[in-house]
């Protein structure tokens, strides 16, 4: 039996106990769905185990020299390479692999950046209030969740913070109200009890809601005098009372608010929103919590902001960091880039066909451990082992606490791990270049 | 008759599990499905074995449907997949993956295969 560190989600459960038998893994305690699929994927029947070359329609199988020397051709042939993925391996790959775009300079993003990402680029103009799991968990009396799903997209989430006792919440659950704020009753509306406000805000209505609240909250007797975002005004006046009386009240925040709305960014009047009920609430404060689902989203912005000064879309000439305004959305959509190399993830399927059309228009180099719409487009598919699993390593967890990932079993047939396939194409490069 | 497509993750249906340990021949009856409210059912004639064929100015698909009390009238809901992203766009830079204007109707034909979608996206 051994205590290891799921890397199905971002949430990076660190107690999930596996039986081993010999290279095998016999049994898994404690994972939920999620985790479980990621240590299944260990054995899956459709596995990628071997290197791929495309021709047409199939795939054929090709060894180990031949697939490197047709990266370094593909690189060497490219002067405007696009890398991007990143958040589903260990901060040691990203590292590496931010090397390797100023190797080749090219342009490198991560899935932060259309994700939980965007709400850090708004906090680098307003600042934002956060806080760890474990505050949340110690001290935390109101949770709300804004157009956040915790149940299906960070399963166990709910379980931690909401049905566990803190150190200053020891009577656990009944001490603690959930709020939900979203257009859809999702699953996360199953888990509410009878102090909970369940609140089903208008589609794209959230910045009128925001907007009202930096107005009139923790203003004694203030209610709006009409219909707020679809809210009644006893809506209203529950979710007022809590954002006044509570001693931390910790807002979960998902995709449902990371589109613009009304011409205006959400994020950013929510932030402004958290500094007002700090200000005017006596009795306690609230904070932030970004909740991306990728295993290290939160890792790359730190690598990259540690090691370069810039959290994401960083764009390298003469091998030095430039000044840019790309994303990874402008890059795809201008068509600017001749060649894609993408790391665990799958943005043939996650982006809109339009630009998953102008991605496919480009040779694609893949490195991932599964198949997924990227694999059956991809001019040439490497495989490695899969991080955390059979790799050590480290990721940030969504709340921005470094974990450190145990490798649990020898990946097959010598599967090297991300970083190191990383840093042979690097070598190789520089082997080519140099005539060596 | 004209509905707002929302796209979310969705456990049951979730796109990385049936690539990396489903079959993928026959992944459009996992993730080629969408949830409407029970009186949109009724507006628009619907019948058990029937499909809905979803377009936009994006795209389209045939899918699967199930009524579901919780999705809100006037919405279409469906898990975030390669078949979501037929109508999903992109707007001032941002991808738009919630609340986009869809029609909806009616089919016969079968939910759309997942090679029908690549080979649209290689331009084949």
């Amino acid at each position: 039996m051994e205590k290891i560190t799921c890397t199905g989600c971002s949430l990076l459960c660190d107690d999930i106990i596996v039986k081993k038998d010999g290279s095998n893994i016999e049994e898994i305690i404690g994972a939920c769905l999620k985790g479980v699929e990621r240590f299944e994927m260990i054995s899956s029947k459709h596995r990628v185990l071997k290197p791929y070359i495309r021709d047409g329609d199939s795939l054929e199988e090709i060894d180990w020299d031949t697939a490197l020397n047709k990266v370094v051709e593909l690189i060497n042939k490219s002067n405007n390479p696009l890398l991007y993925g990143f958040s589903n391996t260990t901060c040691e790959a990203q590292l590496k692999a931010i090397e390797l775009a100023r190797e080749i300079n090219g342009f490198i993003d991560s899935n932060s950046t259309i994700c939980q990402g965007k709400a850090l680029n708004v906090a680098k103009e307003t600042g934002f209030t956060t806080s760890t799991l474990t505050e949340v968990i110690n001290k935390s009396d109101v949770m709300i969740l804004w157009g956040f799903n915790a149940v299906e997209s960070i399963p166990r989430l709910l379980n931690k913070i909401l049905f566990s006792r803190g150190k200053f919440r020891m009577t656990g659950r009944e001490i603690k109200t959930i709020i939900i704020l979203d257009p859809i009753k999702t699953d996360s509306f199953n888990v509410m009890g009878p102090r909970d406000i369940a609140l089903l805000i208008e589609p794209d209505k959230d910045i009128e809601l925001i907007e009202t609240l930096k107005e009139i909250c923790c203003t004694e007797n203030a209610l709006p005098s009409n219909e707020v975002a679809g809210l009644d005004k006893d809506d209203f006046k529950r979710l007022q009372t809590n954002l006044t009386n509570s001693e931390y009240i910790s807002i979960f925040v998902g995709q449902g608010l990371l589109k613009n709305q009304e011409g205006k960014n959400p994020l950013k009047s929510l932030f402004e929103l958290i500094d007002i009920i700090n200000e005017r609430n006596k009795k306690g404060r609230a904070s932030i919590i970004l909740a991306g689902g990728h295993f290290n989203m939160m890792g790359f912005e730190h690598v990259a902001l540690s090691n370069t000064g810039q959290n994401q879309s960083l764009s390298f000439n003469n091998h030095q960091l430039i000044e840019s305004q790309e994303t990874i959305i402008s890059k795809i959509e201008n068509k600017d880039f001749d060649l894609s190399i993408i790391l665990g993830t799958d943005p043939i399927s996650h982006l809109p066909m339009r630009l998953s059309k102008k991605l496919a228009s480009k040779p694609i180099i893949l490195i991932d451990n599964s198949r997924s719409g990227t694999y059956l487009i991809a001019d040439l598919i490497l495989p490695t082992s899969i991080s955390g699993l059979e790799t050590d390593g480290t990721a940030i967890r969504l709340d921005n606490v470094p974990i450190k990932l145990k490798k649990v079993i020898d990946a097959p047939q010598n599967l090297l791990s991300d970083e190191d396939l990383l840093n042979k194409i690097i070598e190789k490069l520089r082997e080519k270049r140099e005539g060596i | 008759m004209e509905l707002r497509l929302n796209s979310v993750r969705m456990i049951n249906h979730d796109q990385s599990k049936e690539f990396s340990l489903g079959e993928l021949d026959i992944m459009e009856e996992e993730l080629a499905i969408a949830y409407i409210n029970p009186q949109d059912f009724e507006e628009m004639y619907l019948t058990a074995s029937l499909k809905l064929h979803i377009s936009n100015e994006n795209g389209e698909i045939i899918v699967n449907f199930e009524q579901d009390e919780d999705v809100p009238k006037g919405t279409v809901l469906m898990p975030v997949s390669i078949w979501s992203n037929q109508l999903t766009t992109v707007k001032d830079g941002e991808i738009v993956n919630k609340n986009i204007a869809v029609q909806v109707e009616a089919s016969r034909d079968p939910p759309t295969k997942l090679n029908v979608i690549i080979k649209k996206i290689r331009n084949e």
